[in-house]
């Protein structure tokens, strides 16, 4: 993730109908509950977009829609040019949905269930078993192959419902919580495996709440709260709003005293585990604070936010009182 | 891939996810296990190993009969979660998104929920041929009551794997499905009597009768009355319309069996087992009541008429019920099957409260 998370899609009351997917202005309700009431976004080819929201703010309804399941009850979808609902076959020929659900037919083994799905794909047998090995490779599940699936640890049987969304080579990748219950090398694995898929020039969503993890993953951002994507605007005033920032040094004595001088009274000046959290309006400040920092010699070990971009602009854009 | 590869991939899937358990295999060996003691009591009350021919049609009625009810309860079990189970174990959706059709899917399933039935049929086919062997039975009573169970199992199947996706809740669907199995094997005898009870008919009527309290009757060498006299009586009466109401008689499974196979009459054209009763009986159903105009006994006398028609006679001039009843399940079946397919369609527009997609 870079520095400036500036979710492209918000900006463009979307229009283009490229090979991504375009979103414009979609709602979905269940009786009374209004699941996505406003969303517009657009996801480009060759970039991953994370889809970021708290529990129940619509990620999941959203990915439903996307994936040729739910129809939605206003505004359009458009996913590697083709509408979800007037024209599922080629939206379901172009797409890879990997379900937040973690659904497996627990008497067959890994290989089968590749194979399975795809001849659902319409593969011949060969074809299919090839890409079955294939695909147990990519995802490392060679050991279990021949197991049912019902044996499989949690972490396993997320990898194969990656490798099921990949089983026809998909140029759209729509992946809810796909790290959930992964340990920290299946979690860098998936993270390689993302960057490489989009750099192949494939549009991959990616919705998640573990926002560090999205940090590392996607280029773009889609914020949802209660079913409303943000808009731009809302997303360039978390820009200027104001953030902690945690700083530690070699000499925290020194470190206290020379912020007291910058203008940080004490009483602004939070300890946390070694480091110290300020308060800060934006980067700009943060440069100066830093200069002067250095200039009266404090020895600096770190500097930076205390928390990532992401989860900065969406407790902001959340309006929780952590997101300072 | 055609739709029907597609349509066997699904059935694949379900031959190798569901019938692969152990519970599946024990269920089969219960299965065997009722009918080999259902055959064994039957061959040796009946004493059937002495040449009675008689004792062997009657054994093979009763476990043609047996099978029927046993496969009956088993099929349900196999098919009446088959969508919603899915649904429940989050394999449904994934399924849904590849380029499989929602037809293929549902009908996959059916192929699959019967074939798996047919098996528990093929498990009892020995105990059939072996009641065959015991002599009274035509090999083609055989042959189209074997073709009748297989034909009521694909309904059984299809309405269970319908309702599994008409219903939300795979223990609803199942539990549905047991009833309608009962309604068909039960209801259809109990709404049958209510139907005829609540269309009766108040109607006058006039018999004739023969004064056989008159001393000076004389009776011919056939003992016929000769030239007697005739008394009329008129009184009013109800009369249920079991004619009206017959075609829920025809749609018991146990009927369209029984009125299925070929019957062997006797030389005046009596029935000899108990698909012939069955049969005559709800083919009679069939014929507006006689009493209805009354009964000119001195009429029939004159015209040399056989007072009572012959069960030939009455089954030749039917409509014959296993027909009836086979399109009343027919029909069933499909609109099970058509309903599953419409509510299981995605994208999905409406969902039932409470139920998620994936």
């Amino acid at each position: 993730m870079s520095t400036s998370s500036t979710a492209s899609g918000a900006t463009s009351r979307a229009s283009t109908t490229g090979s991504g997917i375009v979103v414009n202005g979609v709602a979905r309700s269940f009786g009374t509950v209004h699941a996505v009431r406003d969303v517009t976004f657009s996801a480009p080819e060759g970039r991953v977009t994370g889809l970021i929201g708290p529990n129940g703010s619509g990620k999941t309804t959203l990915l439903l829609m996307l994936a040729t399941l739910l129809v939605p009850d206003r505004g359009s979808i458009s996913v590697a040019g083709h509408d979800p609902v007037a024209e599922p076959s080629a939206v379901r020929a172009a797409m890879g949905w990997m379900p937040d659900v973690l659904g497996s037919w627990s008497a067959l083994t890994v290989r089968a269930t590749l194979e399975l799905t795809g001849r659902l794909y319409r593969f011949d047998r060969a074809r299919a078993a090839a890409r079955a090995t294939e695909l147990i490779d990519l995802v490392d599940l060679a050991e279990q192959a021949d197991q049912p699936t019902r044996v499989l640890s949690r972490g396993q049987k997320q990898r194969l419902s990656l490798a099921r969304a990949l089983v026809h080579d998909p140029r759209v990748l729509l992946l809810d919580e796909p790290a959930s219950g992964l340990d920290p090398g299946a979690r860098v694995a998936l993270r390689v495996l993302v960057r490489r898929l989009a750099s192949e020039g494939r549009t991959i969503i990616v919705s998640s709440h573990v926002l560090a993890e999205l940090d590392e993953m996607a280029d773009d951002a889609v914020y949802l709260e209660a079913g409303v994507s943000a808009s731009a605007d809302e997303i360039a005033a978390t820009r200027t709003s104001m953030r902690d920032w945690r700083v530690r040094s070699l000499d925290p004595d020194a470190l206290r005293g020379a912020l007291v001088s910058a203008g940080f009274p004490a009483n602004e000046q939070r300890m946390e585990g070694a480091g110290v959290l300020v308060a800060l309006p934006g980067e700009e400040a943060a440069a100066k604070l830093l200069a002067a920092l250095v200039r009266k010699k404090v020895p600096i070990s770190s500097f930076a936010p205390a928390v990532g971009d992401l989860e900065h602009t969406f407790l902001d854009l959340s309006g929780q009182e952590g997101a300072r | 891939m055609s739709f029907f590869g597609g349509l066997w991939t699904i059935t694949e899937i379900e031959l190798r996810q569901r019938v692969r358990g152990t519970a599946w295999w024990i269920l089969l060996g219960v299965f065997v296990g009722l009918i080999l003691l259902v055959t064994a009591i039957l061959t040796y009350a009946f004493g059937a190993w002495t040449d009675d021919e008689g004792s062997g049609g009657a054994i093979y009625s009763v476990i043609i009969y047996f099978v029927l009810l046993l496969a009956t309860l088993v099929t349900p079990a196999l098919s009446g979660n088959s969508i919603n189970g899915d649904r429940d174990n989050g394999t449904l959706a994934t399924t849904q998104v590849t380029l499989v059709s929602t037809p293929q899917l549902v009908l996959g399933k059916f192929l699959a929920a019967w074939i798996s039935s047919l098996v528990f049929l093929i498990a009892a086919v020995p105990f059939i041929l072996w009641s065959f062997a015991l002599g009274g039975t035509k090999p083609e009573v055989v042959v189209v009551s074997i073709i009748v169970l297989a034909a009521e199992l694909a309904v059984v199947s299809a309405i269970g794997v319908g309702l599994s996706g008409l219903m939300r809740r795979p223990l609803f669907s199942v539990a549905v499905t047991y009833l309608l199995v009962a309604m068909l094997s039960i209801g259809t005898l109990i709404f049958y009597s209510l139907g005829g009870l609540l269309l009766q008919q108040h109607v006058t009527v006039t018999d004739n009768y023969v004064d056989y309290s008159d001393p000076d009757l004389e009776f011919d060498a056939q003992g016929n009355p000769i030239d007697p006299e005739c008394i009329e009586q008129t009184y009013d009466t109800t009369v249920p319309r079991w004619d009206a109401v017959w075609w829920m008689l025809a749609a018991n499974p146990y009927v369209v069996l029984a009125d299925a196979v070929p019957t062997t009459y006797t030389s005046n054209g009596g029935i000899t087992d108990m698909f012939g009763s069955i049969k005559v009986g709800v083919r009679s159903a069939q014929l507006p009541p006689t009493y209805l105009t009354g009964y000119d006994e001195c009429a029939a006398l004159a015209a040399g008429d056989d007072r009572y028609e012959s069960a030939k006679e009455i089954i030749d001039r039917t409509t014959p019920g296993w027909l009836v009843g086979l399109l009343i399940h027919l029909a069933l079946a499909v609109a099970a099957l058509a309903g599953a397919i419409a509510v299981t369609h995605a994208p999905a527009r409406r969902l039932a409260p409470g139920s998620r997609v994936a």
